[in-house]
């Protein structure tokens, strides 16, 4: 089979038309950005102030003031929490709970439930940040329920429970996308074979652990992969939100990169901090293929 | 399928719309181009309520009218303050896309002068016969680290302590109130938490969200009210004690004492807009440590009109910390209009901004805007005069002090910003914001530059 | 999937609770847009009034970045779509030692964020003269979220039987043909979930258009709404939360449109299927 396919495109035209397109946009819109902003983070490039001036090439010297950088340690502990409680913990798993406890259920339910944690997705990330911003807010929604229900006094979230704070804000955001991956993913499992384990005597619990997981494991690492991905990069909410702080509470990579790029003006610094980033998501991508033994 | 070439349809209808659309605007631009110079002026602009542009727009009007062969193009740039630094800081590095008058924060001129995207100024002023009338003082802001003038200002403004009359009437307080010092600021403000309890006794900028408004409406205030600078003889101060008392100061009225607003009030970007345009007028609040241009938030015709200003609002200056001389300080920092480098009409902007800066036209600006005139004749203009707070925000202006002329200031005033929240959410003692501060200025200017 | 009665009742339960978690933030800005009098605290209107809408909906600005924004993010999404399709196609069939590597370079590339990006690209585009143009933003919106969409796109295509184009080609299709009439429709809930994730991506981007467009007349719906949100200036929490309605009405009319095709659900993990 592979064959016929090889015999097909092995006509180097062919294959050409398909991906010239996208190549040229990609390089051109892509690669190139990338690679400049690689060769940025070796400069000492300003926004403004005497360095704009002169850019010079100063080697590795950013990386080695990041390695003195309290900021730096902070940030890259902050992502890593923010990463693992929003998009392992909390994304992953709630999408995979969602999507399995909808199995079976009734159209309408699979309706209702699946448009309302849809809602959270297709809200743009502004509005998003903008609303949560306002529901843990002094009178927001949430202190009022919990006024109601507990009759608590007003919990200041943003500042006393800041990353909580954002990490649920971004749950609450992305699972949307693990949902749906993960309702094909089940739906995909044949009946017949649940069945015949039914059948066999197995229990509720084996046939969910032993049979179904074992089934969507490849679904669960790419869908991993992609959302710490997309994690890693937020900035936009967590900036609306907290600002990054109170102090440096939430100061992840992406919002401390901005700070120094832009707030700072060192663009050199800045663009070797998000090196980092870059970083971070190769290991955990290495990491899931490795760990989860799943072929792409 | 139909419906996929449909949608390739679509596509291609829509890259030509954009290609069209392209066309068509930049085609506009190419035919006046050839009748006459354009001079294109950019601005933070602040949206619906943009004094400036009122201000603007007039003065065009006018210019226009006596000069037909200049062409004035208002491009505002609306954004957060430091998005818009930020834009202006990569537009002036080519000429097609530098506008050819800027409005520069006096904050960050030194570093865009350094960075060579303005252009030096010194021949066009020492010709100019107007230049004398400015006041001294204010030139400083302008001037950058190579004695050069970089900008002509145009607005300055000094910070005080706003306070709400009908509250302090409510609870026995003065109408004139005058603190000497801060042990008097406290005691108001006890005063007003005792009896007003729905009242917030005193509010400043504490948060990093709020930017340089922190560093300077609270932090610069109280350190050079303790007689101490940020900045001397080209080095920082980091071991002063100065530091640690502005940063108790804070302590004791977030934290201590309780007299400043709730955290979730405080640490909001909204800050400014909820405590200034809201809170004080409507008497939520006692006292406010913040800038004279909030004069600005209660003109006929502004965000939050007050008939009487002076009847429901008082400006006090700000104490040194004990009393001492010179009595009062304020921060004074102000805007400036500069011309790009690489703009390619220096003589047509300079004859904009000469116009701009004229007595009239300054004072209406300053009218306008709330702000405080930079010219010594303007100063006795009538409508200027007569707006509310002038004189108390004018005799701030006194004792006045500036930012440090070194382009490292942005780096440290996060610095500053970081060391002020820390303490307010109480999350350092002062003692602590202290030394990381120390750390984090060393690490910023190197030691050699710290004292 | 056959569930006991109980576990189905607690199923539904814990459904319920997550529905109502999920819709609860969304609460005040639906009531606010309303109220023509909102604050930050959730409280109801006084009086239920189209006011915030109105002025929102009437301001020529909004209208017309509205109008650049829709045409920037559909043809981006669209190109992108397009493109993706067709590069995922040698990627997800042709077996290449080279495609592994490639893949995962690309993929790493996109988590670097886009305020890092931005300076090298504004001196780029000068230099090249898209400074300004519409057409050249909404080209390196394309390029920047093409790795992501390829790599989607190809997960969906892997899980599309090879053995259906197969039976295209003895038919004498050629492979273009194949991908056209057999692939593609095969794919529709794929490219859906590509094209909404892809305009979601561009509609909400605020910096780039920010920085690369020069005119205040050109620029899109998310530069817009973020002056709105500013820190200037008294809210006006209203109008804010009818602008935020409004300003997702786009994306949701968008999904709502494709529940149809998009019923099944995506598929992410077809090499590992049975």
């Amino acid at each position: 089979m592979a064959q016929a396919i090889k015999k097909r495109l092995s006509d180097d035209k062919k294959t050409l038309v398909f991906l010239s397109p996208t190549l040229i946009i990609l390089l051109m819109f892509f690669i190139i950005p990338m690679v400049l902003t690689i060769y940025f983070s070796f400069t000492n490039l300003a926004l403004t102030g005497s360095q704009a001036k002169n850019l010079e090439f100063i080697g590795f010297d950013n990386f080695t003031k990041m390695m003195r950088d309290p900021g730096l340690i902070n940030s890259i502990s902050k992502t890593i929490i923010f990463v693992f409680f929003s998009s392992i913990l909390g994304q992953c798993l709630l999408g995979f709970l969602i999507a399995f406890m909808l199995k079976g259920k009734s159209a309408l339910v699979k309706r209702v439930v699946g448009t309302s944690v849809i809602a959270a997705w297709v809200t743009p990330e502004i509005v998003v940040a903008f609303c949560w911003v306002i529901f843990l807010g002094d009178g927001g929604t949430l202190n009022l329920l919990l006024g109601k229900l507990l009759d608590i006094s007003p919990i200041a979230f943003l500042f006393k429970y800041p990353m909580v704070s954002v990490v649920v804000a971004n749950i609450w955001r992305g699972t949307a996308f693990s949902m749906m991956a993960f309702q094909t993913a089940l739906d995909d499992v044949p009946v017949s074979v649940e069945e015949a384990a039914i059948i066999d005597g197995a229990s509720r619990w084996k046939v969910t652990s032993k049979i179904i997981i074992p089934m969507v494991k490849g679904t669960f690492t790419t869908n991993l992969m992609l959302v710490t991905l997309q994690t890693l990069g937020v900035f936009t909410l967590i900036y609306t939100m907290t600002g990054g702080g109170p102090g440096n509470a939430t100061m992840t990579l992406p919002v401390y990169m901005y700070q120094q790029a832009f707030v700072s003006y060192q663009l050199g610094y800045g663009t070797a901090i998000s090196l980092v980033i870059l970083f971070l998501g190769a290991i955990c991508s290495v990491a899931y293929i490795k760990l989860l033994k799943v072929k792409i | 399928m139909n419906w996929k070439f449909g949608r390739k349809l679509v596509t291609m209808g829509m890259v030509s719309l954009s290609l069209v659309g392209v066309i068509a605007t930049s085609g506009v631009g190419l035919i006046s181009a050839q009748e006459k110079v354009q001079i294109e002026i950019a601005w933070r602009g602040t949206g619906e309520s943009d004094n400036i542009k009122r201000y603007l727009e007039e003065f065009k009007e006018e210019f226009e009218a006596e000069n037909s062969d200049i062409e004035i193009v208002l491009a505002p740039i609306t954004a957060s303050e430091g998005d818009y630094f930020s834009k202006l800081g990569l537009m002036m590095q080519s000429s097609e896309t530098a506008p050819d008058i800027i409005s520069e924060d006096t904050f960050i001129l030194n570093a865009n002068a350094n960075a060579g995207y303005l252009l030096n100024l010194d021949e066009y002023v020492s010709s100019w016969e107007d230049w004398g009338q400015f006041i001294e003082n204010i030139k400083n802001g302008v001037i950058g680290e190579d004695g050069s003038v970089y900008a002509v200002p145009t607005t300055t403004d000094s910070r005080g302590i706003w306070y709400n009359k009908e509250v302090f009437a409510s609870v026995g307080l003065p109408e004139d109130w005058q603190p000497t010092s801060w042990d008097e600021i406290y005691e108001a403000a006890e005063i007003i938490k005792e009896q007003a309890t729905d009242v917030t006794p005193f509010a400043m900028n504490v948060a990093r969200v709020n930017g340089e408004a922190t560093s300077m409406q609270t932090f610069g205030m109280l350190l050079y009210g303790t007689g101490e600078t940020l900045y001397e003889d080209e080095k920082w101060n980091v071991n002063g004690e100065g530091i640690v008392k502005s940063l108790q100061f804070i302590d004791e009225i977030m934290n201590q004492r309780q007299l400043g607003p709730s955290l979730s009030v405080a640490l909001n970007s909204t800050y400014g807009s909820v405590i200034m345009q809201d809170q004080l007028p409507n008497g939520k609040v006692g006292m406010v440590l913040d800038g004279s241009w909030n004069i600005g938030n209660y003109t006929e015709g502004a965000v939050a009109e007050l008939e009487d200003p002076e009847a429901v609002l008082g400006f006090a200056l700000f104490p040194t910390d004990e009393g001492q001389e010179p009595g009062t300080v304020t921060m004074a920092g102000g805007w400036s209009w500069a011309i790009a480098q690489n703009s390619e009409n220096h003589e047509e902007a300079w004859r904009v901004i000469q116009a701009m800066s004229t007595k009239e036209s300054q004072a209406r600006r300053a009218v306008l805007e709330g702000t405080l005139t930079v010219r010594n004749d303007s100063g006795e203009d009538e409508a200027y005069t007569q707006k509310p707070f002038i004189d108390s925000a004018t005799a701030a202006l006194e004792n006045a002090y500036f930012r440090p002329k070194n382009d490292l200031y942005p780096n440290v005033s996060i610095a500053i910003q970081e060391a002020v929240e820390s303490v307010a959410t109480g999350t350092a003692t002062p003692e602590e914001a202290a030394e990381n501060y120390k750390r984090a200025v060393i690490e910023i200017v190197g030691e050699d530059n710290t004292y | 999937m056959k569930t006991g009665k109980v576990e189905s009742y607690l199923h539904h339960i814990i459904l319920g609770i997550i529905t109502i978690l999920f819709l609860l933030p969304l609460l005040w800005m639906v009531i606010a847009s309303f109220d023509t009098n909102a604050i930050q605290t959730i409280k109801l209107p006084d009086s239920f009034s189209f006011e915030n809408y109105r002025n929102v909906i009437g301001d020529s600005t909004v209208q017309r970045s509205f109008l650049i924004g829709l045409m920037m993010s559909f043809g981006q999404a669209t190109i992108v779509v397009i493109l993706s399709l067709l590069a995922a196609y040698p990627l997800s069939r042709y077996r290449a030692k080279v495609k592994r590597p490639f893949m995962y370079t690309i993929l790493f590339l996109t988590s670097l964020p886009m305020t890092a990006v931005i300076v090298p690209v504004f001196q780029m585009f000068l230099v090249f003269k898209f400074i300004d143009k519409i057409w050249a933003v909404t080209l390196f919106l394309v390029g920047t979220s093409l790795p992501y969409a390829i790599w989607m796109m190809k997960n969906f295509m892997d899980s599309v039987p090879i053995e259906l184009e197969e039976s295209a080609w003895i038919d004498g299709a050629s492979v273009f043909q194949g991908l056209k009439s057999v692939v593609a429709p095969l794919m529709i809930p794929g490219i859906f979930t590509v094209l909404i994730f892809t305009y979601t991506g561009s509609w909400g981007n605020f910096f780039i258009p920010y920085i690369l467009i020069q005119s205040p007349d050109k620029m899109p719906a998310s530069v817009t709404i973020f002056q709105f949100f500013g820190n200037y200036g008294l809210v006006d929490y209203g109008r804010l939360a009818a602008f935020s309605m409004i300003y997702s009405l786009p994306v949701v009319i968008m999904y709502a449109l494709s529940q149809r095709y998009m019923s099944k659900g995506f598929s992410l993990g077809g090499a590992s299927k049975g």
